[in-house]
Formats: structure tokens, C-alpha cells, sequence
């Protein structure tokens, strides 16, 4: 016990199989367990606030009217244009940044190589720092004003997707990057053309990523409202399905504009929006999960 | 390279047996021939100087030590190191006469005359079904409606079909490492090879798998050629016909497997062979 000192009984004690670990071991193991604890509350408890802040104000006042009528100028009324502009640019993204980003986290992780991958890859992530802010200024001097379209939904869509591109290619990329060699090189070798390899084997393999990618990507286009202030604009009305000159109304413009409204009816409707926001980020991200959950039937995993 | 006199009834399973009875003129002819390759990603030459000939309905085993360049040789005959990083290659590979490094050859097309399997077993995240019918699908061999009975047959081949029929839906990782490599080697036969490149198919298997796997592919023989990689000595002297022995990336030795182990005409092979080399 006493041969090498100190440093020694320490050797001893972590060797021994048997016995209570040292006073040191335990102090330092309850301090361990003490920080993750206070990490997960650190996370937990602003999460917990939130949902609570939102559907405690919401609650109380409640009604479904909210959901089917909409905007009244002149107080009350529903979120009806809000819900339905908000899920038309959720969609818009989906579909508009959805492609080109997927599309670019493939080129980038199958081709683009050296100089010309290493470039793509860097101008992606100044694209991904620029303010959203600013992505909506340049929209708005480039097509609203630019190109006359006004304060409407392609505007909207393309700041919005502008800002969540970056995203996509990079979670797409990195998720065909883990995709196993052994995969390729099975299609390569049974002949499987490269578009089907993508589609049967790799893609779906990456999908998990894939979708945490285009998750983000939604929760931006839900969440964002600086670069719509400038694209969008806001109506009361409902979302006319012409892409330019006609301004769409979306949700995040409610919680924020609303609530500084000298009105309780436009205080509540901002607390209602906010707690739409919240429940169609957890139907997402449930949808995602699920979606994951049946194509992953066959990975090495299960 | 001297002909032996073979029966020109190559493509039937009872030619083996009949050899001995048959005597005709006409050489055994050569699937795939090598012509003075060489071959080296950047810098560094991996093979070089390589001429051989796989014998068309015969298992041909190539050993060798760690690093002979056994693996490349074998990949290049599907071209599976096109891909590689600064790949280059001198010479020829020639399928049936006619050259695969050609401009104009189809990987797709070439890759579905000459088959692989690979050291691991590399199962798709796809059914087990899926997973025979990957090829079968890729190159539109056949209908809808066959897809049913091309599992099964091919499950059967491979001796497969009793431990799965049950669950054709479920996941290939389910199976042990010995039913998914055969699972692989069915896909792999699923497209209808005329040649079968086996990468050391059998060394992340136990000994009784192993053994299925070689009566397996002894079965396959006359109507497939096959080239197997092998660092089983044993396993190349018990189902290959021809043997040929690598040795710091040049041909060393080539010929019936018998003689190749038991009087082998290099001092290298007979290192090797013996267990004097490894």
C-alpha cells in the first residue's frame, strides 16, 4: 500500500474489483453526474418555460375560430391567412430549397472534388453566415423592387430558401459521406447504374440526415421573420395563389406585430400564433421521425 | 501456355465427371486474359507484367502474401479500380476475346458479365428480397411477375431458401455473417454472370460456413468461370482447378493447382506453399 505514496493508493483503490471506490472517485463521479444534470435542466427547463408560457397564455381564450376565419383589421377574427401563408411557404421551401439543397449535397459529396468542391463548399457556408436580415434586404431591392414583383410569395420563398439551402447541401452531404463504401461498392459491382445507386442504396441510406436537414430547413422558414418583413409584406386576407404582386400574411408576423396592438382580441391572436408555431414544429418533427422509422426497416442497425 | 485436351461440353455440371473419358483436340477455351498488364495508383506500380489466362467453366485461386497485388488483379477484371484515385493501367484485360479497357465498354454492361463478391458481406439496406433483386431490377432482366420465383430460385441455389422463405421482408442484417455473404453471392448470380470474381469470400467466416460456402461454389462450375482470391491455402487446394501465385505484384507461377502445391517450379511458390513465406 505505502510503495509508491499517494499516486499508488490511488492505482490500488481503481484496481480493486471488490471494494468502494476512493472518497476522491465518488466526489468526482457525483460532480460529473451533477453537471449533466444541470446541462439537461439548462436545456430543459427554458423548453418546458416556453411551451408552458405559450399554451398557459393561449389556453384560456381558446377558440377554433381562430384556425377557420381570418384576420380582422378591426380587431379579433382569426389566423386563418397566418396558418395557410405560413404553410404555403413551408411547402414553397420544402419544395424550392428542398430540391436544390439535396440536389447540391449530392454533387458536393459524389463530385465535386479539389479545388471546385472545396470552393462550393465555402460559399455555402458564407451563405448559411449571412444575416437573414440582409438575404431579405436583397430580396426585396432585387425583386421586390428590382424586378416589380412586389411584396409577394416568390420573393418570400426565394429569401427564404436562399437561407436554408446552405443547410440542406451541408446535412445531405455529410449524410451521404457516412454512407459505408461497402454499399457502392456492392451496386458498382452488380452494374447498378449511378442514379439508381443513389436512389436505392445511398440517398436512403443518408435519409435520416437527409431529414434532419430539411427539418431545420422548415423550422427556419416557420420560425423566420426579418427576411419576410421585406418579401412577403402582410395582408389580412387570404393567400391569393399568384406568386408576385400579392402580399402573404404568415404567422411569425402575428406573435410579433400583434401583441404591441392596443387590443387584447390582437394580443391573444399573437399568443395563438405562437402557440400554432409550437405545435406544427412537434407534428414535423413527429412526421420526420416517422418517416425515418419505415425506410429504415433494413439498416444494419436494427 | 500448353492446352490440355478438355471436353468441349463445357456448359453441362456432368462434364467434370465424364473428363477422364472424353478425349478431343479442342482446347478448353479462355474466359479472361490477361495481356502484359500493369497497373498503379499514382505513383507506385501495384501489378506490372502480367499475362494469364482463366481457363473459361474452371475455379481459378490466386494467393499469394499480404500486398502481392492478388486483390487488384482480381478487381481489375471488372474494372472495380477505375475509381480509385490516380488510377492507371497498361496492357489488356480481354473478356472473351475482346477488350474491357476499350473506349466505348459499358461499366453496367460489363459489370453484369462479370460478377463479384466481396471480402465482407455487403448486404444492400433492403429486403432480403430486395436484396436478390437489386441486379435483377437494375437491368431490367426480368418482369414482375417473375420476381417471386427469381428469389426463390436463387435462394435455393445458394442453399439459402429454407432459413429465410419466412422472412423475405426482413432485414439482411438479421442474418448471420455466413447467410448474408451467400445472400451476396445469390444477388451476385441473380444477373447471370459468365464470370464470378470472389474476393476472399470466406475470411470473415467460421470453418463450417466456410466449408458451405466451398461446396457452394463448386457447384457453379462448369456453367460460371471463377476467380477466387484466396489467403486459405487450403481452400484454393480444395475447390480450384488452376492456381496462380502472386508475389510482390508480378505473376510468379501458374498452373493445375495440384502441381502448383506439390511441385511447384519456383523457389518463391514452394516458400510459400509450404508455409515458409506468408
Amino acid at each position: 500500500m505505502s510503495l509508491g505514496g499517494g499516486s499508488a493508493g490511488g492505482t490500488e483503490a481503481a484496481l480493486d474489483l471488490y471494494g468502494r471506490p476512493s472518497l476522491s472517485r465518488r466526489v468526482g463521479s457525483l460532480l460529473g453526474w451533477g453537471a449533466c444534470l444541470l446541462a439537461v435542466c439548462l436545456i430543459g427547463a427554458p423548453l418546458v418555460w416556453v411551451i408552458y408560457g405559450v399554451v398557459a397564455r393561449a389556453a384560456p381564450h381558446w377558440h377554433w375560430s381562430v384556425i377557420t376565419e381570418t384576420t380582422s383589421s378591426t380587431g379579433g377574427g382569426g389566423l386563418a391567412n397566418e396558418i395557410v401563408g405560413t404553410l404555403l411557404l413551408m411547402a414553397g421551401v420544402i419544395v424550392v430549397a428542398g430540391t436544390i439543397g439535396i440536389l447540391s449535397g449530392v454533387y458536393l459529396a459524389e463530385y465535386a472534388k479539389g479545388h471546385v468542391g472545396s470552393l462550393l463548399r465555402a460559399g455555402s457556408e458564407v451563405l448559411a453566415g449571412i444575416p437573414s436580415i440582409v438575404l431579405g434586404y436583397v430580396g426585396y431591392i432585387a425583386l421586390v423592387i428590382g424586378l416589380r414583383w412586389q411584396f409577394s410569395l416568390a420573393a418570400a420563398l426565394i429569401a427564404l430558401s436562399l437561407l436554408t439551402v446552405p443547410y440542406i447541401a451541408k446535412s445531405t452531404e455529410a449524410a451521404l459521406r457516412q454512407v459505408p463504401t461497402a454499399y457502392r461498392e456492392g451496386a458498382d459491382a452488380l452494374g447498378m447504374s449511378e442514379l439508381l445507386t443513389l436512389r436505392r442504396i445511398t440517398l436512403k441510406t443518408a435519409l435520416p440526415g437527409v431529414t434532419t436537414g430539411l427539418l431545420v430547413a422548415i423550422a427556419i422558414s416557420l420560425g423566420e421573420t426579418a427576411p419576410l418583413l421585406y418579401t412577403a409584406g402582410f395582408t389580412d386576407n387570404m393567400p391569393s395563389l399568384s406568386l408576385t404582386h400579392s402580399p402573404v400574411g404568415y404567422l411569425t408576423y402575428a406573435v410579433w406585430t400583434f401583441y404591441n396592438q392596443p387590443s387584447t382580441s390582437f394580443q391573444n391572436l399573437s399568443y395563438d400564433a405562437a402557440l400554432i408555431l409550437v405545435v406544427l414544429v412537434f407534428v414535423l418533427i413527429v412526421a420526420s421521425r416517422l418517416i425515418v422509422a419505415l425506410t429504415q426497416k433494413h439498416t444494419e442497425k436494427n | 501456355m500448353t492446352s490440355i485436351p478438355m471436353p468441349a461440353s463445357a456448359g453441362s455440371k456432368t462434364a467434370r465427371a465424364d473428363m477422364p473419358l472424353i478425349v478431343e483436340a479442342a482446347p478448353r477455351s479462355v474466359s479472361v486474359q490477361a495481356k502484359d498488364l500493369a497497373l498503379g495508383f499514382g505513383s507506385a506500380t501495384i501489378l506490372s507484367d502480367l499475362n494469364l489466362d482463366v481457363r473459361k467453366g474452371e475455379i481459378t485461386a490466386l494467393i499469394g502474401p499480404t500486398g502481392s497485388g492478388k486483390t487488384t488483379f482480381l478487381r481489375s477484371l471488372n474494372r472495380m479500380n477505375d475509381k480509385v484515385a490516380k488510377h492507371w493501367h497498361q496492357g489488356d484485360v480481354l473478356l472473351e476475346g475482346a477488350s474491357i479497357y476499350a473506349p466505348g465498354v459499358q461499366l453496367m454492361a460489363l459489370r453484369r458479365r462479370v460478377g463479384m463478391v466481396f471480402q465482407r458481406p455487403n448486404p444492400f439496406p433492403m429486403s432480403i428480397a430486395g436484396n436478390i433483386l437489386a441486379g435483377v431490377k437494375a437491368h431490367r432482366i426480368a418482369s414482375k411477375d417473375h420476381y417471386r420465383d427469381i428469389v426463390e430460385a436463387r435462394l435455393r441455389e445458394v442453399g439459402l431458401w429454407d432459413a429465410v422463405s419466412n422472412r423475405l421482408n426482413s432485414s439482411p442484417f438479421s442474418l448471420s455473417g455466413g447467410q448474408q455473404q451467400l445472400l451476396c453471392l445469390a444477388r451476385a448470380l441473380a444477373i447471370g454472370p459468365e464470370v464470378l470474381l470472389l474476393d476472399e469470400p470466406t475470411s470473415s467466416l467460421d470453418p463450417v460456413t466456410t466449408e458451405n460456402i466451398e461446396a457452394m461454389v463448386r457447384t457453379l462450375v462448369p456453367a460460371l468461370t471463377i476467380v477466387i482470391v484466396t489467403h486459405n491455402l487450403g481452400q484454393a487446394r480444395r475447390i480450384s482447378d488452376r492456381t496462380v501465385f502472386f508475389y510482390q505484384g508480378k505473376m510468379v507461377e501458374s498452373g493445375e493447382t495440384s502441381q502448383v502445391f506439390e511441385d511447384p517450379k519456383e523457389p518463391e511458390t514452394a516458400r510459400y506453399v509450404t508455409g515458409r513465406m506468408g
